[in-house]
């Protein structure tokens, strides 16, 4: 048992070299961006506090919460693509039910109900796409790909005016003073940060990691996808076990649901359209493992943190000049280069898998 | 003297630290059969791999016919006639035969369209020269193992091979499907093919070999002509020492009490009117064909088969079928027929393997104490000898045996009443399977019955107390230790049916 540090590192690598990625994507944004003038100081466009919390840690927390759930899906060899969906049907819902209620109804009165709701509507839209996985033995991805369109849809009839509240209606303050809720620093009316939403986030993601990694239910999750087979022989529920990880990824979305439809004070029909894509890069950059048994919470946050920071990349660096040579970056060059960062991701993974199977085969 | 035919000179390969071959040289004759034999772990599928081209030796050399080899990878190999009938099959498996058979060669017609016809008629012609008459219309999916491992011959022997390396080819054969092989092999040993032999298995070695190289931790220990040589002498050279004779001690012990009762046990188009009854103590034998439902059984009782009717009672109360938690919870435990499938999820370490089982136990409020986990793991590793780098090294790089040490010791972990050990020595080494026995045989000492079903007659012979033979289905019979012998085990087995 004394080489045993060389194995368990396994996993963890994968982590560690999350993290270097993300080191070497400050770097290169830092250097790469122009040095600009706030409030009397010259700092660089990237790497300051009121770039990186607003536009990537903030708008981050949805994804990553949503990764997190995706996670759970992927390691137990499924997949969920209706995310995007899920994410706006439960903030529609949210914000319908509460625009009714008073502006200044007590937060004692409002905030049940602002969780009650999109998160109900997540997880009946998991247990719909878990019953049909596994009542109806379908393949996870037509499945979610007929619910993708399905809840879509839903939000589309019952909501003819696009965009919730509607015209003369406002989500209660309660709400939205909580979910934006600011926290002044500086001492300047426009320097503020909102924690509420990463502080949601962080305790997803803890949420998430001691299920995954400490729990007797997360452990069944990475069995049933390393080998249903031999889950079902030793005993295990699989087919519960199953409907239990997509009823989960749909309470992540409905958590993240919620989180934005405060954020943002509405919601409206195209809320979380295409989110799927990110949501599912996360998690897939983070290391988790199409083919089931891998994959973990930390990664999952670690992937949408890599992916937040390409698309804020693109947004601030208007040229690149990398000395030899320079070239212009616009907006629309995100979708390629973050497609680009996950092949990569999963050209690396499988790399070193290539290479563990090397070293193990005999 | 001539040149050998094959020779290698201290081929070595290692894989990230693990020295799988240690400088090993070799020289194989042409047109014999020459045997590989050695534990598991000891290098000779690594060796087959190495001349197949799959691996690439970190040094030495190989010649064929006296010009040096570079195998740089499978490709090279075929190109040199070397082919290689594998453990796995390598097919796709919803293509027909004759498109397997023309795999990457397609005779082509008009330059891009497949000739069909010419396609048929050459892998009828393959198979008819190994004297296999199959409909090669049929998807390989339909095909049997032994049906499979022919049409990989003929797969070899139409790329032109010269060698020809088995590697384990009986470890998934009925018996009539291993004695077509062996008669296969006796005549292209006829027709002078070389041919390189992997295996565990004694006698078909001694059957089919010339001569015998034994490895042991990746280094050739020795070759012996298979003519001159004795099994023991053979066990000793590959385990490097006399393994002791051993008769099981739970036969001095024998106690009336019924643990399992099964009645009238049926599943449609598996099996259908099994009963029988397993005593505390006792090691209840179960013999068959492959396909005969002896597999089938020990899932039903597990609770896996969700169509099976009939009555089972554990230890006096009746245990419902279709329920594997409640069959666990009452003390049954199941060691599956196909340890890679069934029994282990090979990217997980061990200590997370031995533990599936016994979650609920090892629990506090949904959580799993980690610590008590690792201990256990590390306590029952210890007394059964798993041999692992570390408690969560991935069980897919242990070697068979350590693998299904790691099975065994997930439900020994659940402290049961009555274990169905199905095949729970196929494919593992010498050293392994003694030590399997002997853990069973203590089992059964302490009280608890155990269902063993093996396709190996001695082990049968040897361990049980009583043998089932099962037949198409049916229970053909039941034997006891004084009346059962080879003789009469496969009389009952095959009796009225065609593989005889």
């Amino acid at each position: 048992m004394t080489r045993e540090a060389r194995w368990s590192r396994g996993p963890r690598l994968q982590e560690a070299g999350l993290l270097v990625v993300i080191l070497l994507l400050g770097c290169v944004l830092t250097a790469a961006s122009d040095r600009i003038e706030v409030r009397g100081e010259t700092v660089n466009n990237f790497l300051r506090f009121d770039n990186l919390v607003p536009n990537v840690a903030t708008p981050m927390s949805w994804m990553a919460i949503m990764a997190a759930g995706a996670t759970l899906v992927i390691i137990s060899g499924g997949i969920d693509i209706s995310v995007g969906s899920i994410f706006g049907l439960s903030a529609l819902g949210a914000a319908a039910v509460l625009q009714y209620m008073p502006v200044d109804a007590p937060a004692y009165a409002v905030l049940p109900v602002a969780c009650a709701v999109p998160l109900a509507i997540g997880m009946l839209c998991g247990l719909i796409n878990g019953a049909l996985v596994v009542f109806l033995r379908m393949h996870p991805f037509i499945v979610t790909l007929g619910t993708l369109s399905i809840f879509r849809g839903i939000g589309l009839v019952a909501v003819k005016s696009k965009t919730l509240p509607s015209l003369g209606h406002r989500l209660p303050d309660a709400f939205t003073d909580f979910i934006g809720a600011r926290l002044y620093y500086g001492g300047e009316a426009k320097t503020f940060i909102q924690p509420v939403p990463m502080i949601i986030m962080l305790a997803c993601i803890a949420a998430a990691w001691i299920y995954l990694s400490r729990s007797v239910a997360g452990r069944e999750i990475y069995a049933v996808g390393g080998n249903e087979e031999a889950a079902r022989f030793s005993g295990l529920a699989v087919g519960r076990i199953k409907l239990r990880v997509y009823v989960l990824a749909g309470l992540a979305a409905g958590i993240a649901g919620m989180v934005s439809a405060g954020f943002y004070q509405s919601a409206n029909t195209a809320t979380g359209l295409g989110y799927e894509l990110t949501v599912i890069a996360s998690a897939v950059v983070g290391g988790a493992s199409l083919t089931g048994g891998r994959g973990t919470a930390l990664g999952a946050v670690l992937g949408a943190l890599v992916i937040k920071l390409i698309e804020n990349g693109i947004d601030i660096l208007k040229m690149v000049d990398l000395g030899l040579f320079a070239f212009y970056v616009s907006k629309e060059y995100s979708k390629i280069i973050i497609g680009i960062a996950i092949i990569v991701a999963v050209a690396i993974d499988r790399f070193s898998e290539y290479l563990r199977a090397r070293r193990l085969s005999r | 003297m001539s040149e050998p035919f094959l020779q290698l000179r201290s081929v070595s390969k290692s894989f990230g630290g693990v020295r799988a071959l240690a400088g090993v040289s070799l020289d194989v004759e042409q047109g014999e059969c020459h045997a590989l034999v050695g534990e598991n772990g000891a290098g000779k599928s690594t060796l087959g791999k190495v001349l197949a081209g799959i691996h690439v030796p970190d040094r030495g050399e190989i010649l064929l016919d006296g010009r040096l080899l570079t195998l740089r990878g499978p490709a090279d190999a075929v190109a040199a006639g070397v082919g290689m009938v594998h453990q796995e099959l390598a097919f796709c498996p919803d293509l027909s035969v004759a498109e397997n058979l023309a795999l990457g060669r397609y005779p082509r017609r008009l330059r891009f369209l497949v000739d069909r016809a010419a396609m048929t008629e050459r892998a009828q012609a393959l198979l008819a020269r190994i004297g296999c008459d199959l409909d090669v219309s049929r998807p390989m999916r339909t095909l049997t193992t032994g049906q499979e491992q022919m049409v990989q011959i003929a797969a070899a022997l139409g790329t032109g091979a010269r060698i020809l390396i088995f590697d384990e080819p009986t470890s998934s054969l009925s018996e009539g499907e291993a004695e077509r092989l062996f008669e296969l092999i006796a005549g292209l040993k006829a027709e002078g093919v070389t041919m390189i032999y992997i295996s565990h298995r004694m006698p078909e070695v001694f059957r089919l070999c010339d001569r015998i190289t034994v490895l042991r931790d990746g280094e050739r220990v020795g070759t012996v002509p298979a003519a001159a040589t004795g099994q023991d002498q053979l066990v000793r050279m590959m385990i490097g020492r006399p393994l002791e004779e051993y008769f099981p001690r739970h036969l001095a012990t024998s106690s009336e009490r019924v643990l399992l009762r099964v009645a009238g046990l049926s599943s449609p188009g598996r099996f259908s009117g099994v009963s029988f009854e397993l005593r505390e103590g006792e090691i209840l034998g179960c013999a068959g064909l492959v396909g005969a439902g002896r597999s089938d059984v020990a899932t039903a009782l597990f609770g896996l088969d969700r169509r099976a009717t009939g009555q089972v009672e554990l230890d006096g109360r009746a245990l419902p079928l279709g329920r594997p938690r409640e069959a666990m919870r009452r003390g049954l435990a199941l060691v599956p027929e196909d340890r890679k499938r069934q029994g282990l999820i090979l990217m997980m370490g061990g200590r997370h393997n031995y533990s599936l089982a016994t979650l609920d136990r090892l629990s506090r409020f949904g959580l799993v104490r980690r610590a008590l986990e690792r201990r256990e793991a590390e306590r029952s590793f210890r007394e059964l000898d798993v041999r692992t780098p570390s408690l969560d090294a991935p069980v897919a790089g242990l070697s068979g045996g350590n693998q299904q040490k790691v099975v065994l010791a997930k439900w020994l972990a659940r402290d049961s009443r009555v274990l169905i050990a199905d095949e729970p020595t196929r494919g593992v080494d010498v050293g392994a399977k003694a030590a399997i026995h002997g853990l069973l045989d203590r089992l059964a000492q302490r009280g608890v019955g155990i269902l063993l079903i093996s396709s190996e007659l001695p082990e049968l012979l040897h361990l049980s107390t009583r043998i089932l033979v099962m037949r198409e289905g049916r229970l053909a019979g039941e034997l006891s230790r004084q009346q059962a012998s080879q003789e009469s085990l496969l009389r009952l087995m095959a009796q009225g049916s065609r593989a005889g």
